[in-house]
């Protein structure tokens, strides 16, 4: 294979060297495994937090008040190190300190820092959600809770998917951050090649493609997802995946 | 069977209902009109507590609504006890607000199910035989959105009568129906009326009133104007508001 540009130091052979190598693939999957535990937490904490926003009790929609400016306010890269080592450092248990491993801290901050920003997708969501449902699902004799549960939070998910999957695409991403905890992610591997080999550009190519890849899978499978939930409603937007198949579907008719 | 007593409400600087005494007996069908901004809306919320009153009880089959009687005095009743009140009120809103990531039978048994803690069986056979009172036998698999308003507004009132209510209330039923539509609904009010169902309907539609109606209700500006028998209340009404309104829509 030669090299298209001979007067760049740039080796396209090392890229696909490293492209499959175990440790890149280790932290490939460390990452999409932190981003995938991570983003569940955050739509956890989120859901909890905007119905605790929502309410007119100062018990609940003060602390949720905070919880969302705070985490919002203060960059994430401060959030992990307060948590791996503030933390350990306040306590001063050496147990606890052991538990406390940069993958699940990693976990733990990225997917606390993520319910803030959730907080307000799914209450956008839910205001979203005419309020006529409400009315509608009281006057079976539902309470609040079981209404939210059945009829709104169901409904507020349509327009909550989107936005969340952008905010994954930013986690799969912002994951990388937790290398200045320790974590051995994609980025750290490819990093750890790299001082040794010294091939920086081919290495964070190797990282790039690695997170465009999972970018995009990702993409399509939140198209396929948000065209089986728009159940009865309108048309969602046209996907890559949705013309290939409606084309691919009518070329078979056509040369039957 | 309903009772309202001095009924008061007011949102913000707004005094929607000032002062509504009012009573239904069981079986009657009472039809209340009046301009937009009179509280009819309001009024209905009330009795079914999704509004709270500010001032003034209102009773349903004896049990204050939203309030319990503990020794003399009125304790704010818990959200439970509220809710499980509402079941037995039944109510077709405007809009039809049915839940549209359902099907028409979905709609129909949810409640039965989840609140009445009905077999899914039970309540099947009981919501097919509702929907197909309704004259909607082939839609049980339908989606809101794949059905006209007046379907639309049919499953609604299955909805409600699926929970075997005691009172059904109809906010303006029929008010966002294309006028072809419209007749479906009313037939479907009218053989409940037939049925002996309380009914406590906010409507405009004049011809439905004078068949099925025992008493007519003028409100205006949060007060009730005039009340009585059809035939007394169209051919001589005896207020000055009642002729106007009257003449303005007849």
């Amino acid at each position: 294979m030669s090299i298209p540009f001979p007067s760049l130091d740039y080796d396209p052979r090392v890229v696909w060297d490293y492209l499959f190598s175990p440790i890149i693939l280790e932290g490939a999957q460390r990452t999409i495994v932190v981003a995938l535990a991570a983003q569940a937490l955050g739509v956890f904490m989120g859901v909890v937090s905007a119905l605790m926003r929502m309410s007119k009790n100062p018990l609940l929609n003060v602390p949720a008040n905070f919880y969302v400016w705070f985490f919002r306010g203060t960059p994430l890269l401060i959030q992990l190190l307060f948590w791996y080592i503030g933390v350990p450092q306040l306590f001063d248990n050496p147990e606890l300190t052991r538990q406390l491993t940069s993958f699940r801290v990693a976990i733990f901050a990225l997917g606390v820092n993520e319910g803030a920003y959730m907080t307000e997708i799914v209450r956008a969501g839910i205001e979203s959600v005419e309020a006529g449902q409400m009315d509608a699902a009281k006057s079976v004799g539902m309470t609040y809770a079981m209404s939210m549960r059945r009829i709104i939070l169901p409904q507020a998910l349509r327009v909550v998917i989107p936005p969340t999957g952008n905010e994954f695409i930013a986690m799969l991403k912002n994951s990388s951050l937790a290398y200045a905890i320790g974590l051995m992610e994609l980025l750290t591997a490819s990093r750890a090649i790299y001082v040794r080999n010294l091939k920086t550009m081919e290495l964070l190519t190797v990282a790039s493609i690695w997170y465009l890849g999972m970018t995009t899978v990702f993409n399509v499978m939140q198209a396929e997802l948000e065209s089986r939930m728009a159940v009865g409603v309108r048309q969602g937007p046209p996907t890559l995946f949705g013309r290939l198949t409606e084309a691919f579907g009518a070329a078979r008719t056509r040369f039957r | 069977m309903i009772r309202c007593e001095d009924v008061h409400k007011r949102f913000g600087k707004l005094d929607v209902l000032r002062g509504i005494t009012f009573d239904v007996a069981r079986g009657e069908v009472v039809v209340i009109i009046g301009p937009s901004g009179s509280g009819k809306t309001t009024l209905l919320r009330c009795i079914n507590h999704l509004e709270a009153v500010d001032r003034g009880r209102i009773y349903v089959d004896g049990q204050p609504v939203g309030y319990r009687e503990v020794k003399g005095k009125f304790v704010e009743k818990s959200e439970r006890e509220v809710a499980r009140m509402r079941a037995s009120i039944g109510m077709v809103f405007q809009r039809f607000n049915l839940f549209p990531h359902l099907t028409a039978l979905g709609n129909v048994v949810d409640a039965p199910i989840h609140v009445r803690k009905l077999k899914r069986a039970e309540a099947v056979k009981a919501g097919r035989a509702m929907l197909e009172k309704v004259g909607l036998g082939d839609k049980f698999d339908a989606y809101p959105a794949q059905l006209s308003g007046g379907q639309q507004q049919r499953v609604a009132i299955a909805r409600a009568l699926a929970m075997e209510p005691r009172v059904m209330l109809f906010d303006e039923p029929t008010s966002a129906l294309d006028p072809e539509l419209v007749g479906e609904v009313l037939e479907v009010m009218k053989s409940l009326a037939r049925e002996g169902m309380t009914m406590i309907v906010v409507s405009h539609e004049m011809g439905f009133a004078r068949e099925v109606a025992d008493r007519m209700v003028l409100m205006d500006e949060g007060v009730i104007v005039e009340e009585g028998p059809p035939a007394q209340f169209f051919n001589h009404p005896r207020h000055e508001r009642t002729k106007l309104f009257l003449s303005k829509i007849l």
